[in-house]
């Protein structure tokens, strides 16, 4: 499926198929959370992008019924590529209301980038200033566990993670994400 | 010949507990050294501060709906301090140089801020404000109308509101609920906001 045709349909669904809710509600709600995960773990920060992700990844086993659903493709995706356009363009798009953009893809085809040129979770926020924070939080890791998640329930065993954030001071927000291998569909142990 | 404008010589933000949050301090222009030196050491401005906070208790007795509580207190010819409090108690005062900015008389240059960075930036905005401000300000120590010094308190309002979005800023800290005192602000945002602000205003500036 082109590009195209997937920005067309996350904007459609967007329109029509979406409940929204206010963005600072899902701002201050998200900001809480990480809050409370830092001041839980006493700024254990890998801790904290651990148990983000691991929220994610729960949020993504449901959310991909919820997008597929809505979605209405029941045709798969023939490539990483497309499944890469259909994230951004339809998954971020009816979710966020963002599209990033993928780029950087290895000559494999099965690793690529999402740059995000604006990020809801991180309006406002300032990360701490305690030294640490700013090296080793990855204070949106909840969207790399939701991708794990979602893909893994479509047979594709992703890891994804952040390789930059602006909230670090880099130039852009970027996540990695890499195909480790499609899962098949496991049979029955057979009977003898 | 060149004649002088107001400008910012101190934003200070109050906390609920009478406690200090923010204090930024502006250098004005010295005509005898012909440079931008602040007007007042920190613990003078300090203490002006810390003066404000009765004329507010004073005030808020018979206090306006909006908060803005105008000129608090005219502290000699050149200085005089301006409030604003929130319905959180929170409490936002701006002290204006009225001598603390130089124009030239011909109405092209605007002597630039003291520091560099910030002041290639708004200087644009400066000049072309400079005219108003000369005009609504026809002499030195004429005194300000409360409607000039307004946009300064709405920025400062916006700049502390997006400071408690952050999530990490726990407003708790650093006001406790009927206890004393509470740790300062040490937001960079917040800090290079009211740089901003106290460097871009002068009279007749209406957005910051």
């Amino acid at each position: 499926m082109a590009a195209s045709k997937a920005s067309r349909i996350g904007e459609e669904i967007w329109k029509t198929r979406i409940d929204k809710v206010n963005a600072e509600l899902v701002t201050l709600t998200y900001g809480t959370i990480v809050a409370q995960l830092c001041k839980d773990f006493e700024d254990d920060y890998p801790e904290v992008n651990r148990q983000l992700d691991k929220m994610g990844y729960n949020i993504g086993l449901r959310l991909i019924e919820d997008y597929l659903a809505k979605s209405n493709t029941m045709k798969r995706c023939s490539n990483f590529r497309e499944t890469a356009d259909m994230i951004s363009r339809v998954g971020f798009k009816i979710f966020l209301n963002i599209t990033p953009q993928v780029t950087n893809w290895t000559a494999d085809n099965n690793s690529f980038s999402l740059v995000f040129d604006e990020n809801p979770f991180a309006d406002f926020v300032e990360l701490p200033d305690d030294g640490r924070a700013q090296n080793e939080l990855w204070y949106s890791n909840i969207l790399c566990g939701v991708l794990r998640g979602a893909l893994e329930m479509v047979q594709m065993q992703v890891e994804a993670h952040f390789i930059s954030d602006v909230l670090k001071g880099n130039d852009t927000t970027e996540m990695r994400v890499t195909l480790i291998r499609y899962i098949d569909d496991e049979l029955p142990p057979e009977d003898d | 010949m060149s004649a002088a404008i107001p400008s910012v010589a101190c934003l200070g933000v109050i906390g609920r507990n009478n406690n200090p949050l923010h204090i930024s301090i502006f250098p004005s222009y010295d005509p005898t050294a012909n440079a931008f030196t602040p007007i007042r050491n920190p613990l003078q401005f300090s203490l002006l501060l810390s003066s404000t906070i009765d004329v507010f208790d004073l005030r808020s007795k018979t206090s306006t709906a909006s908060g803005d509580f105008g000129l608090l207190h005219a502290i000699d010819d050149r200085l005089a301090a301006y409030g604003f409090e929130t319905n959180t108690g929170v409490r936002m005062v701006c002290i204006v140089d009225m001598r603390g900015r130089r124009v030239e008389a011909g109405g092209s240059g605007v002597a630039g801020q003291g520091s560099g960075a910030a002041g290639a930036s708004t200087a644009s905005s400066t000049s072309a404000s400079a005219a108003a401000a000369r005009s609504s300000v026809g002499s030195v120590g004429a005194g300000l109308r409360d409607s000039e010094i307004k946009p300064v308190f709405r920025a400062m309002q916006s700049a502390y509101v997006r400071l408690l979005q952050n999530p990490f800023y726990d407003p708790d800290e650093h006001a406790p609920l009927g206890g004393k005192g509470g740790r300062r602000i040490t937001s960079k945002k917040f800090g290079d906001d009211m740089k901003r602000i106290g460097e871009a205003w002068t009279p007749g500036v209406t957005t910051l």
